[in-house]
């Protein structure tokens, strides 16, 4: 079962994929990658410099105990890390 | 190093964003030594990859991206595609790669021929069979948009299995392309290609199927999918992973191999190997492709029968003899040495297969002359492809053909326009398919064309987007922006608005991009059977086979081309001697049975009385001749030499005139150089005459001399030669005389004019004069029939009463297709604004009286072929009725006729007389008759009667003349209603000229200008006949209708509009300096009737122009007189303008120092040609279909 979050969190990444996570608080281990890919905005109802290029990643992380998935947003414009969804 | 083999380029239409260069440069910076490109459809960019890459230095893949058409054999399916899927998407075409094995280019160009003959005409599509016959020279890669992938993306592996089992059939080089960027499960589908492939034993490659240089480019890439798919900008239309389709380098495929295999490193291994080993087996020599590299020069010349170098030697010896040059030492020499570079290049085959079609040519009747550098050679003239004498006017072979340059020489002819596909279609009869081929070249986005494709793509509607569009000038797509800011009559046209900066901001990323492929307006390949095997050809719109090639792409691949050019003006002279044939019997040979030192004929040119002679017409060259007053062809040569932006940037003109009138002496940089200089008074004017200095300078002899100059037009080039010739001079030229030489040369760059194209130029321009002072009439029926000059038709009809020819209103009876001439002995109706005698005798004026021009069908608006022909053949006609029974033509149309005066001369109706008397017919009678007539027809009673003949008007059958019998008009068909004589009133004479003017173009009967005549003298507006006797500085009032206007390139850098009023007794010239168009720009562009005020400025003896302070449009000035009185009017005429700022933007600099305006010399400017759908105030009661688009003119393309 999954739920929606769209908390902002922080990420450390390695080769540009995502590492390790903080979210809620709590540090997350990123130990496989599922899944990966790019999506585009509506660029042109946005600003110039504005790529509206979204990156997601859905991985296997894990808090201190238990494995989850979870699905991680990258937006290129902002720079921000948000964490999407979750499985646990 | 990965090897990218799927790359499409800007050369892919509407599809990819990066140019050849650029990929081949990036790749070579990934240190990639392998780099393929295979755009969409065709191999547009085949040989710019080519060279790209050899100057990159990696080894170039060339291949096609193909559509499949669907197979009929139950293996294809329908189904969603793979990644990106969204909603309601239409299906995609199946796409194939097929790309040419070393050594296999020719089967990589016929593969591509055969798919655009198997399409429809601009979509080519391939089937397996027909790739089947090539593919032993060619590598099939079948990627996630091929059949096998779409079938595997929609699960159905069976049937993937199948078709991928079909083509390994089918094609023994067959990989599997695996692609993944990054869409959502996009990795996955990679991944089961792959498997698919490992499990039927085919090699599987790694691709990125690039569309762009850098990730950011998808922007481009999306709105080029929105035009091309004439979808708007919408996330369910565009591929949502695009931004990962660029140029990758090699780490990061590395990168997209590990994904795609999961991060089995093995797998991935054996992935980027594949990749590489197919690379391998299709790397191209460069040589192969690029003809003229690397050593001899490898054309491919046409076949002639036997042995071409006797055979050519053969035909120049009989030049000789015909052209009474035997004798001539001076030719023999000159024979001699274009021979030996002729025959050491191996081109004595072209010369004959030129000669051979251009005497095929003239003996079709077909007006041929040559123009450009090829006039410069003796042996053209010899074998008759010209008919210019090299050594009447000094003309060097070396401009045209030399030992040093690399290249092909050009012949280029001018035919008559309208004859010009015959002439194609002859050549192609000949020569067969096999061995002809246009030439292409690629139209590119520019300001206009970008804003329509994105208008559409934004979903704007058309009308607006057509409207935004035509408000641009001719500029680059990325200049819109700043042109928005830069130009006063953009800056306050609104279109500055937030609304449409998105707009504006899409269409300038689509800047220089290729939009489609269109017929080169000249180039013809003539080649041998291996033609196909060069370039593949594809079907133009007029069905003639054209290269995929440009001519830059044609020369480096070796083609041999001639250029066949349709210029008007060569048809209006056709088109005026078949009329002085069929009106006077008389039979004029142009070419050679005309005095060439006519002095009538020179009076009128030096009187500036040049409207509609070949390039003398504009407003600058009507200045230039009537100040440099022409008396020989070497004058015509040297000012047609002198009006381009070469000599006007160096400043030639102004001491050209000095030494010529005598007003000062003929001064040369040093007595060696008199030579050279002597014609033209010390000043440079041809390239011809740089050469002959470099040469006398340095001695490096005139070939050199002329790769010299060709290197001035490059920044680079320039710097070289700047080293070059201090050099190189010889001891005996002081600094001074170096100094000097060096900067007429640099000044003179690449601008300056080739003396041969002059001289080639030099012949049509007097011919057209003197057919105009000897048969004006002829003449000017050739221009309003063929439209040859930078007027509309309007202004030439004008110049047409001034020189005395008669307007005849069009007649269903005496009108034909095209305009007529006919005898007129009748002096011409006296108009109220009939031009004043200025001072010279009228027959120097008017010496085309006594004869008429009549209008014809053809000019009726909206009227179409087949009822033209009709029109004539059923003439004649003796009443509205019969007409409207035998030529039956449409209701619209007949109605037309009927309002400017069409059936007029069947009825006694007349022009100019008091028409409306009551109880008499009126045209408005007949108008309803029209209707009547149609209404009798629609509701069936008649269906048999119509095209029966027999039914006459009384009066017209009875009597041929007399107008005081009440002529009663019979409807053939008792049902109709019949309609009484002088039931409604006649149009006023301005309705008949706003009805003429809507329906024909063209006001006939009176000038516009008549309408305001009251107002005009009034402000007191000086007519252009009066102008010679304005004073230098005095300030003006002038008036009349808008015909032309230009922003050419001039020496400072401005843009400056010069515009041409006319008036109806002449043209009057204005030149707005950017100073001023700050308040008129939006005037000057958008209003078509005008008055301006301006500063005399003395030109010449004859010439007068005027400096213009401001300007308002005359409707909008006729408007305020008419409600608010003379006050209001003397109020705007004396308002003082607030300044708006000027026209902005930094001129470009050239190296040499010439500057100029961004927004100047690019074609037509926009703004009214023709007359808005209301001139006056008020008509009412006026009927007629709306206003259509203004018909656009292309103008004759000049070297």
């Amino acid at each position: 079962m999954s739920r929606i979050y769209g908390d902002p969190i922080e990420v450390w990444t390695r080769d540009d994929d995502p590492a390790r996570f903080v979210w809620r608080d709590r540090l997350y281990v990123v130990h496989r990658i599922l899944d990966h890919w790019v999506t585009s905005r509506e660029w042109w109802k946005i600003s110039e410099n504005d790529p509206g290029e979204r990156r997601f990643w859905r991985v296997e992380a894990s808090p201190a105990k238990g494995v989850g998935t979870y699905e991680l947003r990258f937006d290129t414009a902002s720079g921000g890390w948000l964490l999407l969804r979750a499985w646990d | 190093m990965f090897a990218h083999l799927h790359v499409a380029s800007a050369y892919s239409l509407r599809y990819g964003s990066a140019f050849p260069a650029e990929l081949a440069r990036r790749a070579a910076e990934h240190g990639m030594d392998v780099l393929a490109l295979t755009d969409r459809d065709g191999m547009y960019g085949a040989v710019k990859h080519v060279q790209a890459c050899a100057d990159a230095g990696i080894a170039p893949v060339v291949g096609v991206d193909l559509a499949l058409r669907e197979a009929g054999d139950g293996l294809a399916l329908r189904g969603p595609d793979g990644g990106g899927t969204g909603p309601g998407r239409a299906r995609e075409e199946e796409r194939i790669t097929v790309l040419a094995r070393t050594g296999g280019w020719a089967h990589l160009c016929r593969l591509t021929t055969a798919a655009h003959y198997a399409g429809e005409r601009g979509e080519p599509r391939v089937t397996r069979d027909l790739v089947a016959p090539h593919a032993g020279e060619l590598l099939v890669m079948l990627g996630p948009r091929s059949d096998v992938g779409r079938a595997l993306a929609a699960r159905r592996d069976e049937q993937a299995r199948a078709l991928l089992a079909a083509w390994r059939a089918e094609v023994p080089h067959l990989v599997v392309e695996v692609v993944d960027q990054y869409g959502y499960r996009e990795a996955n589908a990679a991944l089961r290609m792959l498997t698919l492939a490992e499990s039927m034993g085919v090699p599987a490659v790694l691709t990125n199927a690039v569309r762009h240089l850098d990730p950011g480019d998808y922007r481009v890439g999306n709105v080029l999918d929105a035009a091309r798919k004439l979808v708007p900008l919408h996330p369910r239309h565009l591929e949502h992973s695009a931004s990962h389709a660029y140029l990758k380098s090699g780490a990061e495929m590395e990168r997209v191999a590990s994904r795609i295999c999961e991060g089995d490193r093995d797998r991935a291994r054996r992935l980027l190997a594949a990749t590489g080993e197919a690379a391998g087996q299709c790397v191209i020599d460069p040589l192969e492709v690029l003809a003229l590299r690397g050593g001899p020069e490898r054309l491919l010349l046409p076949e002639v029968d036997g042995d071409p170098v006797p055979l050519l030697r053969g035909l120049c010896e009989d030049g000789l003899a015909v052209r009474g040059l035997d004798r001539s030492a001076a030719a023999r020499d000159r024979l001699a040495s274009e021979l030996h570079v002729i025959e050491r290049k191996q081109l004595s085959g072209y010369f004959i297969t030129v000669s051979g079609i251009t005497d095929m040519i003239r003996r079709m009747g077909v007006r041929c002359a040559i123009r450009g550098s090829g006039a410069g050679s003796l042996v053209n003239y010899l074998i008759r492809i010209g008919e210019v004498n090299p050594l009447d006017h000094g003309l060097l072979m070396e401009r045209f053909l030399s030992d040093g340059r690399v290249g092909l020489p050009d012949i280029d002819v001018d035919v008559e326009s309208a004859r010009r596909l015959d002439c194609y279609q002859a050549i192609l009869d000949r020569y067969g398919e096999d061995r002809v081929a246009c030439v292409s070249m690629m139209e590119t986005y520019r300001a206009r064309s970008a804003i329509r494709d994105v208008g559409a793509a934004m979903g704007l509607p058309p009308h607006e987007v057509d409207v935004i569009a035509k408000a641009f000038p001719h500029i680059r797509a990325r200049q819109i922006g700043s042109a928005l800011t830069d130009l006063p009559e953009l800056r306050d046209s609104g279109l500055n608005d937030r609304a449409l900066e998105t707009l504006f901001r899409l269409a300038e990323k689509l800047d220089g991009l290729p939009r489609h492929i269109a017929l080169h307006p000249c180039g013809v390949l003539v080649g041998n059977s291996g033609l196909r095997d060069r370039t593949p050809v594809e079907r133009s719109l007029l069905d003639f086979p054209m290269s995929q090639y440009d001519k830059e792409d044609v020369e480096e691949a070796g083609l041999l081309k001639l250029d066949v050019l349709g210029v008007r003006m060569q048809s209006s002279i056709a088109y005026a001697l078949s009329e002085v044939r069929r009106v006077d019997g008389q039979e004029i040979d142009i070419d050679r049975g005309v005095p060439q030192d006519d002095r009538a004929t020179y009076d009128m040119i030096s009187t500036g009385r040049t409207l509609g002679c070949f390039q003398i017409e504009s407003p600058g060259q009507r200045e230039l001749v009537a100040k440099l007053e022409p008396r020989t062809m070497h004058d015509l040569i040297v000012d047609i030499s002198l009006f381009r932006p070469g000599p006007v940037n160096s400043d030639m003109i102004t001491p050209y005139l000095e030494a010529r009138h005598g007003w000062r002496e003929a001064r040369y940089p040093h007595p060696r150089l008199r030579a050279a200089l002597a014609e033209t008074n010390g000043v440079v004017v041809f390239h011809e005459q740089v050469l002959r200095i470099v040469d006398t300078m340095t001695g490096c002899g005139l070939s050199r001399a002329e790769e010299v100059r060709r290197s001035l037009s490059t920044p680079e080039g320039r710097a070289g030669i700047m080293a070059w010739w201090e050099a190189e001079v010889l001891p005996e030229f002081d600094r001074e005389t170096t100094d000097r030489a060096w900067g007429v040369l640099d000044a003179f760059g690449a601008f300056g004019f080739c003396k041969a194209h002059a001289a080639a130029f030099a012949l049509p321009t007097y011919q057209s004069a003197w057919l105009k002072r000897h048969h004006t009439a002829a003449f000017f029926a050739g221009l309003l029939t063929h439209e040859p000059g930078m007027y509309p038709n309007r202004v030439i009809l004008d110049e047409a009463r001034q020189c005395g020819v008669a307007v005849l209103p069009l007649d269903v009876n005496h009108s034909g297709r095209h305009w007529l001439v006919e005898r007129h002995q009748a002096p011409p109706v006296e108009g109220p604004e009939e031009p004043r005698d200025p001072g010279d005798g009228p027959s120097e004026r008017r010496f085309g009286e006594g004869y008429g021009l009549r209008v014809p069908f053809s000019s009726v608006k909206g009227i179409s072929e087949a009822e033209v022909e009709r029109m004539v053949a059923g003439r004649p006609y003796t009443s509205l009725a019969d007409f409207w029974e035998r030529a039956r033509p449409s209701r619209p149309v007949a109605e037309r006729i009927v309002q400017v005066g069409g059936v007029d001369a069947l009825y006694g109706l007349h022009t100019g007389a008091p028409r409306w008397r009551p109880g008499e017919l009126t045209r408005r009678d007949l108008l309803a008759q029209v209707g009547a007539l149609d209404r009798a027809s629609a509701t069936g009673v008649t269906g048999g009667r119509r095209g029966r003949a027999g039914f006459r008007s009384r009066y017209a059958a009875a009597r041929p003349a007399p107008a005081e019998a009440a002529p009663v008009v019979q409807i053939p068909m008792e049902f109709t209603e019949r309609v009484e004589p002088g039931e409604l009133p006649e149009m006023t004479e301005a309705e008949a000229v706003e009805a003429e003017l809507e329906i024909l173009g063209m006001d006939v009967s009176r000038h516009v200008i008549g309408f305001h005549r009251e107002l005009l003298d009034a402000i007191g507006v000086v007519r252009s006949d009066e102008l010679l006797r304005m004073r230098n500085g005095a300030e003006i009032l002038v008036a009349g209708v808008k015909v032309a206007t230009q922003t050419p390139a001039i020496r400072s850098g401005q843009r400056i509009v010069f515009t041409t009023l006319d008036d109806s007794t002449g043209p009057v010239d204005l030149t707005f300096f950017e100073s001023v168009q700050g308040h008129c720009a939006a005037t000057i562009f958008g209003s078509w009737l005008m008055v301006a005020k301006g500063v005399v400025r003395r030109v010449g003896a004859r010439a007068v122009s005027l400096r213009a302070l401001d300007c308002w449009n005359l409707v909008e000035l006729d408007e305020a007189w008419r409600t608010e009185g003379m006050d209001k009017v003397w109020a705007m005429l004396g308002v003082a303008r607030r300044d708006t700022g000027g026209v902005g933007g930094r001129p470009i600099q050239y190296g040499n120092g010439f500057r100029l305006s961004p927004y100047a010399d690019n074609g037509a400017p926009p703004g009214m040609r023709l007359p808005p759908a209301k001139l006056w105030h008020a008509s009412p009661g006026s009927s007629g279909p709306p206003p259509s688009a203004p018909r656009r003119r292309t103008t004759d393309v000049t070297p």
